[in-house]
């Protein structure tokens, strides 16, 4: 696994891409996605051979926030995050035509948190009842939703006005 | 008189089978809608939510180390690996050192459980396939590690022994002697399951080539665990992602070649052999000190940002994924399962196959029903 090259396909999409201190958060890469870049990461990341550990929805504002978690079988430890927002429709392309695993993912960030996968073969409630297709439970009270900028990670004070700039086209998105 | 032509239309063979949600065969309340053909299986759909407890909306809901009980009664059989992986989330997150003998202690308890797991699916799993009599015998040796955890635990399914900064109570002398006589104890009881099970031919023709899968199925639906291992991929997290102190010990990752349920069969049995050796190890080499970092906060804050965790539980990987706005509750955590996705395989494993196959397929998932549900 050359992660050079990878990193190199995930630009060529127009993602974002930060390497992050595994020690201190977990996971080696932060790609920052669009929802139409989302299909063709997916592809690139099963061509790689990574396998997708999980996908969370997180209410934020000013949208819902998809991650999808994926790391690599091979003896390289390699923990990538790539991050979306879903678009003004609350939807997202699905990625269950690549990665199979998703299809359960993705009836299950419907359940919790409303979000429309597109193309979904077949979006039923998983985890909640029938009758509570609309319950939404994991969206957050308006008193307590927080702009996405309380949960980014606070750089260090010294780096903090370069790293401002930097922060800024990503909070547009 | 018998109606012939009943017997000979084709649409009256096809019918809608339920398994479950109390079929003994599904360990919990899972429950698995099979279009049926005869006796073979044509479409499986498992049907799951029966158990559904709301862990993650809990967890908003608390101080992030109060949710620490609630990690364990997800999956019941691993619950002290479970404890081990949430409180890792909370040390990485917040920078906490965790003192040298604490993770000694996690991982000996850690394998233990594993072992304990791995006993109890291998007894219920073979119940499952017709044959009673290996259940007393896993069952006797689990009740050993059942009593060993409990002396220092308190508990004997549902632990909550892990805190962040370490574990709540030391261990002792007697726990160390135990533990050994328990590690010489299941060694000598290999000859018996290996004669009384493993080498049984009839078991061997009932999982051979039953439920073939690929490391590329496995990829496409993150399937991990002994099962990934049992299409001889060499993937296990205390090696991969090497946490606590495992890079400390030499433990080899059994794997099989074949992709099926004979596979995944052998590299859990061999996998009870390699946590004895990771025990014996810690236990020979068990640093002195303190048992809990002395600093840790009471109230915890955790820095805002996200983090993850993963873990290898005895079914697979997982991960807590943890998502902090400043405060000391959690403002989102996601727990991802081991049986979740092992099970999402099902459907594609399954097609076209003989219902008493499906049951010996589940089996080798070794499902947890709770860690599904969450």
């Amino acid at each position: 696994m050359n992660v050079k090259q990878i990193e190199k396909k995930w630009q060529g999409l127009g993602a974002k891409v930060e390497a992050v201190a595994y020690a201190q958060t977990g996971y080696d890469y932060d790609v920052t996605l669009t929802p139409e870049s989302l299909h063709g990461f997916a592809e690139v990341m099963l061509a790689e051979g990574f396998y997708l550990v999980d996908l969370m929805a997180v209410h934020v504002k000013p949208a819902i926030e998809v991650v999808y978690q994926f790391a690599h079988f091979g003896g390289q430890r390699c923990r990538v995050m790539g991050r979306t927002f879903v678009d003004a429709q609350g939807a997202l392309p699905t990625i269950s035509d690549v990665f199979q695993g998703a299809n359960w993912h993705e009836r299950e960030a419907r359940d919790f948190h409303g979000v429309v996968f597109a193309g979904h073969p077949n979006l039923q409630p998983l985890i909640l009842a029938e009758e509570d297709v609309d319950l939404k439970p994991l969206l957050k009270d308006e008193k307590v939703l927080k702009d996405v900028a309380a949960i980014r990670r606070q750089v260090p004070e010294a780096e903090a006005p370069a790293a401002e700039k930097a922060a800024k086209p990503e909070a547009a998105n | 008189m018998m109606n012939v032509d009943v017997l000979q239309d084709e649409r009256h063979h096809r019918f809608v089978l339920n398994m479950g949600p109390q079929h003994p065969s599904t360990h919990g309340v899972l429950r698995v809608l099979l279009e049926m053909e005869g006796e073979y299986a044509l479409e499986l759909q498992p049907v799951l939510g029966y158990g559904h407890r709301c862990h993650e909306k809990i967890a908003e809901y608390k101080p992030a180390k109060n949710f620490m009980p609630n990690t364990a009664r997800m999956d019941y059989l691993g619950a002290l690996i479970y404890n081990h992986g949430y409180a890792m989330l909370l040390e990485r997150a917040c920078g906490i050192e965790v003192p040298r003998r604490a993770e000694y202690i996690r991982v000996i308890v850690d394998e233990l459980n594993r072992i304990q797991s791995h006993l109890l699916w291998l007894g219920a799993y073979l119940l499952d396939l017709g044959a009673f009599t290996p259940i007393m015998y896993s069952f006797d040796d689990r009740e050993e590690i059942l009593d060993i955890l409990e002396d220092i635990t308190g508990s004997r399914l549902t632990y909550c022994y892990m805190r962040v900064g370490g574990v709540c109570k030391d261990i002792d002398d007697k726990f160390v002697s135990r533990t050994r006589a328990f590690i010489d104890r299941l060694r000598s009881r290999y000859s018996i399951y290996e004669e009384l099970v493993n080498g049984n031919v009839i078991l061997q023709k009932r999982l051979i080539d039953v439920g073939d899968y690929t490391p590329e199925i496995c990829a496409r639906y993150g399937v991990t665990g002994p099962l990934l291992r049992g299409t001889g991929v060499e993937y296990d997290l205390r090696k991969a992602e090497s946490y606590s102190v495992y890079s400390e010990f030499d433990f080899e990752i059994p794997t099989e070649q074949r992709g099926d349920s004979w596979a995944s069969y052998n590299v859990r049995y061999r996998e009870i052999e390699q946590s004895l050796r990771i025990i014996e190890q810690a236990l020979d080499k068990l640093p002195e000190g303190d048992f809990i970092a002395p600093k840790v906060p009471k109230k915890l804050k955790i820095p805002a940002g996200d983090y993850n965790s993963s873990v290898e539980a005895p079914r697979g990987e997982l991960s807590y994924y943890l998502v902090s706005d400043g405060s000391d509750m959690p403002y989102r955590l996601k727990i991802r399962t081991p049986s979740y996705c092992n099970l999402s395989v099902l459907p594609e494993m399954c097609k076209g196959m003989m219902i008493a196959d499906v049951v010996a397929c589940m089996g080798a998932l070794d499902l947890v029903i709770p860690e599904i549900d969450r």
